[in-house]
């Protein structure tokens, strides 16, 4: 495939996709395109777009958080303990700093101990969730029914000239984080950092000072996240949203952003998650079960990978190293500094 | 199909090859005897390295013939190029850095037992060492690659090639990061090739190379060929002239420096054992050369400076006030600016554009009229003043800058360096890989920064280019300073002295 082609494939393809598919749905569901069910798209895809803007940071920057799914119950839970305690200002304040607790533990753990992301995020998903199960040993952490007129519930319900404000506060998410990776010194560091440490230390990245900003900006995220969420289940403990990080990951993926660090697209991932969240709509107006929901999102990143796989196998640059090599996929890193 | 009386083993005709927005060989011919070292010569950017990918297998044209002893030859990976008797060094090294030496010389032809299938370590690392006695190099086959510098690893890319025992030998500026010794040691291995009746492709930027080694020379310019000749029939400036299109002015351009005030001083620094209590002065307006062999303690020596390694002894004064840099990140603040002699590994960002690798030093001072916020176009505009200066051949800006040439990505890097303009410049290797004239346009952005006042480190394994460009050359042995040259002492001979024999010289300081 020829280079320019790639590129926009890079940018656009998975959009080009989501388009397609919102072209066949109303085949499919004749109401699909009805206030009501789009609406409710919107607002279900709003918690996992949000956490997908921030991992795209850290996927850009080389490394993954597996630890979101254990956050957004902790931030969940610990949000509703606010409420309880202070009402709506509490709440929100609470998910936050959450949130981003959670975010400096993991940079902390990475940086300080020299653990690496993926094995100190494994471990910290099982601890926050495990101290979201201790909060809630007394049973689930719930929002009253007598609330329902609170400014806190509003965010999960209120629409903001017909859009669902979970969805708008997505969208306010993804401009600013668009702006945060493209037209700010930090961001373009976070893909200098991804696309080879080695040489992003040698233009005065830190990377310890890197790894602090992406971790707590995935913390933020989820922060932000679990207040659509909650203000929408009304219910939160231990177990809420298990398995959300590998959909929060492969949400990312499927948008175009590499594994291997060094690029990121925020268009790609917000049309991948809209992609996920009108398939999923798709499913369930046809009845068909959850367990094979899953099968099916598993298919659709399978088969996405699969035409990443092959494209940059035929582009130009890596295909001479992987030509040379004779290797497949995964490459080395040839040359080294000292 | 031997002896069949054609002179041409291999022959390539009208060979075009197109990437998005580049024709980077426009209907090339060229050919190879048997037995015949034939030099392929040009630009950054010229088609050099093109071609040779299309003999190895890599790049597939899209018009044009090569013939290889008469038959059509296409091949369409790299395997099918070793089956034909091709061997390979690319100018971008292709190692995997935590295998040992010997399994990269082998990797993908090792030696396996017949039962087993397990690799014959013992026969491996035999035979490696057999090839780097051949180069007379003394590299530990069992060592892993991370281990190695620039230099040995490119030695180890030869040995790769050498142990595929072809009959076309295709050499990619494989003395980039050579030392003028082994330099010397892979010409005679050249010139062994022939006499076995080889045959040797050789590009190179450093044309007294080619008149010491090769046969013929074929010059391309802007992926078209200009003109092959016997070496006997030619000269350096002719070939220049083919090459550039003009004359290049004189090599080594350095009108009288003055030097100012001591910009940086080390004191006894020591770092680990790669280096050992050195002492150095650098003063403003002054470039201050680094020689020794390779190993001998240079990049470290830089890397101290600029904060990446740290300091175990002694101390350092930057404009006479203490410095301590904590990461490179402090001594970029300080004014200090840098380049890696590991254009691959430790320079290049691959997966960003042109401009965006030359503006990562700079962001502070790309930034709009929001105040915070990069401007694409003051970022451009960097862009356009290096691209012209120097020469840089991209189809734009945002041209990823694995997409370039390996002159042109080091052009960019050079300009990573110099675009902060701070108060010291630490440079490795600044001209490895680059053409003629982007060569003298180095030098002179380095003469035109020390005019302005800032101190310039320079560390060169190009002995002349160390000697001409340098006020004062340190020559480092072991990690310790082993000679202090200024004046008429800074000659090859007394370099080579310091740097291999254990004498010491020291010219008097000069009274200022
Ligand atoms: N993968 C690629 N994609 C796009 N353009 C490419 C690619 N590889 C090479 N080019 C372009 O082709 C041209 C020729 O490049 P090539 O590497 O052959 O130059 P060269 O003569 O080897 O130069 P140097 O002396 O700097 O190594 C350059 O303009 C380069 O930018
Ligand atoms: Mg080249």
């Amino acid at each position: 495939m020829n280079t320019s082609l790639g590129k926009l494939w890079d940018t656009w393809g998975i959009t080009a996709i989501l388009l397609l598919l919102l072209a066949v749905a109303p085949v499919v569901t004749p109401d699909f395109f009805s206030l009501d069910n789009a609406q409710s798209v919107l607002r279900e895809s709003a918690y996992l777009g949000i956490v997908a803007a921030g991992m795209t940071f850290a996927i850009a920057s080389g490394a993954f958080d597996l630890s979101v799914g254990g956050q957004l119950a902790l931030c969940s839970v610990v949000s509703l303990m606010g409420y309880a305690a202070g009402g709506t200002a509490l709440a929100v304040a609470a998910a936050l700093a959450t949130g981003l607790a959670c975010g400096l533990v993991n940079a902390g753990l990475i940086t300080r101990l020299r653990v690496p992301p993926f094995v100190a995020t494994l471990g910290t998903l099982f601890v926050f969730r495990g101290v979201a199960y201790i909060l809630t040993q007394d049973g689930p952490k719930t929002l009253p029914y007598d609330q329902i007129g609170s400014p806190f519930v509003k965010i999960g319900g209120l629409n903001v000239a017909g859009l669902p404000l979970p969805f708008v506060i997505m969208l306010a998410v993804y401009g600013g984080a668009w702006v945060l990776l493209r037209r700010t010194a930090t961001g373009r560091r976070v893909l200098a950092y991804g696309s080879s440490p080695e040489a992003a230390r040698f233009c005065g990245i830190s990377a310890t000072r890197l790894r602090f900003f992406v971790f707590a900006l995935v913390g933020l995220s989820v922060g932000i996240a679990a207040l659509t969420y909650i203000t929408r289940v009304w219910t939160a403990d231990g177990s809420a949203q298990d398995g959300f990080e590998l959909k929060v990951i492969a949400a990312v993926v499927l948008g175009g952003t590499s594994l291997k660090g060094g690029k990121g697209t925020l268009i790609g991932t917000f049309s991948a998650v809209l992609l996920v969240s009108v398939l999923n709509d798709m499913l369930v107006s046809q009845g068909v079960p959850s367990a094979y929901q899953r099968i099916v999102l598993g298919g659709v990143l399978i088969v996405a990978l699969t035409i990443d796989g092959l494209r940059t196998r035929f582009a130009a640059p890596g295909s001479l190293r992987r030509a040379v090599t004779g290797q497949g996929g995964r490459t080395p890193r040839p040359g080294l500094a000292r | 199909m031997a002896d069949t009386g054609t002179p041409a083993l291999l022959r390539v005709d009208g060979l075009t090859v197109e990437f998005p927005g580049v024709r980077a060989l426009d209907g090339v011919h060229f050919d190879v005897a048997a037995g015949e070292v034939h030099a392929l010569v040009g630009e950054n950017g010229a088609g050099k390295s093109t071609l040779l990918k299309v003999l190895g297998g890599l790049h597939r044209p899209s018009a044009g013939a090569v013939t290889l002893d008469g038959a059509a030859y296409r091949p369409r990976r790299p395997a099918d190029a070793v089956h034909a008797g091709i061997a390979v060094i690319y100018q971008e090294f292709n190692l995997y850095p935590d295998l040992t030496v010997a399994e990269n010389v082998f990797s993908g032809r090792e030696p396996v037992h017949p039962l087993t299938r397990g690799i014959r370590y013992a026969e491996i690392n035999r035979r490696a060492a057999e090839l780097f006695a051949v180069l007379g190099v003394a590299i530990d086959p069992t060592a892993p690659v991370s281990s190695l510098t620039v230099s040995e690893q490119q030695l180890v890319e030869i040995a790769k090639a050498l142990s595929v025992d072809g009959r076309i030998i295709v050499m990619d500026e494989p003395t980039a990061a050579l030392s003028a010794d082994e330099v010397t040691r892979l010409l005679d291995v050249v010139r062994r090739l022939r006499a076995e009746g080889r045959s040797v492709i050789y590009v190179s930027h450093r044309l007294d190379e080619v008149f010491a080694v090769a046969d013929r020379v074929t010059v391309l310019r802007d992926g078209r060929h200009v003109r092959t000749v016997p070496l006997a029939e030619t000269s350096t400036d002719e070939l220049v002239r083919w090459m550039v299109g003009r004359d290049v002015e004189a090599l080594f351009p350095r009108g009288d420096a003055v030097a100012g005030d001591v910009v940086l001083e080390l004191d006894r620094v020591s770092a680990g054992r790669q280096l050992r209590e050195v002492s150095l002065t650098v003063r403003a307006g002054e470039i201050v050369g680094i020689g020794g062999v390779a190993g001998a303690g240079q990049p470290e020596l830089s890397q101290v400076v600029f904060g990446a390694l740290p300091v175990t002894g002694g101390r350092m004064l930057l404009g006479g006030a203490p410095y301590r840099p904590d990461g490179p990140a402090d001594a970029m603040r300080a004014g200090i600016g840098f380049l890696h002699e590991d254009r691959k590994a430790a320079g290049i960002l691959p997966d960003l554009s042109v401009r965006d690798n030359l503006t990562v030093s700079v962001l502070d001072k790309v930034r709009g009229a929001l105040g915070r916020l990069l401007s694409p176009a003051a970022e451009s505009g960097v862009f356009a003043t290096y691209r012209d200066r120097l020469a840089v051949r991209a189809t734009g800006p945002d041209q990823l800058i694995g997409q370039l040439s390996g002159g042109n990505q080091q052009k960019v890097l050079f300009g990573r360096a110099l675009a902060p303009g701070g108060r010291l410049l630490i440079l490795n290797e600044p001209t490895r890989g680059v053409d003629i004239g982007a060569k003298v346009e180095i030098h002179q952005l380095i003469n035109e920064i020390t005019a302005e006042g800032a101190g310039v480190i320079m560390i060169s394994s190009d002995l002349p280019e160390l000697l001409g460009i340098s006020d004062r050359v340190y020559v480092l042995a072991g990690g310790r300073v082993a000679g202090h040259l200024t004046g008429a002492d800074r000659t090859e001979e007394n370099v080579m002295t310091c740097a291999s024999t254990g004498r010491r010289i020291f010219s008097p300081e000069p009274v200022s």
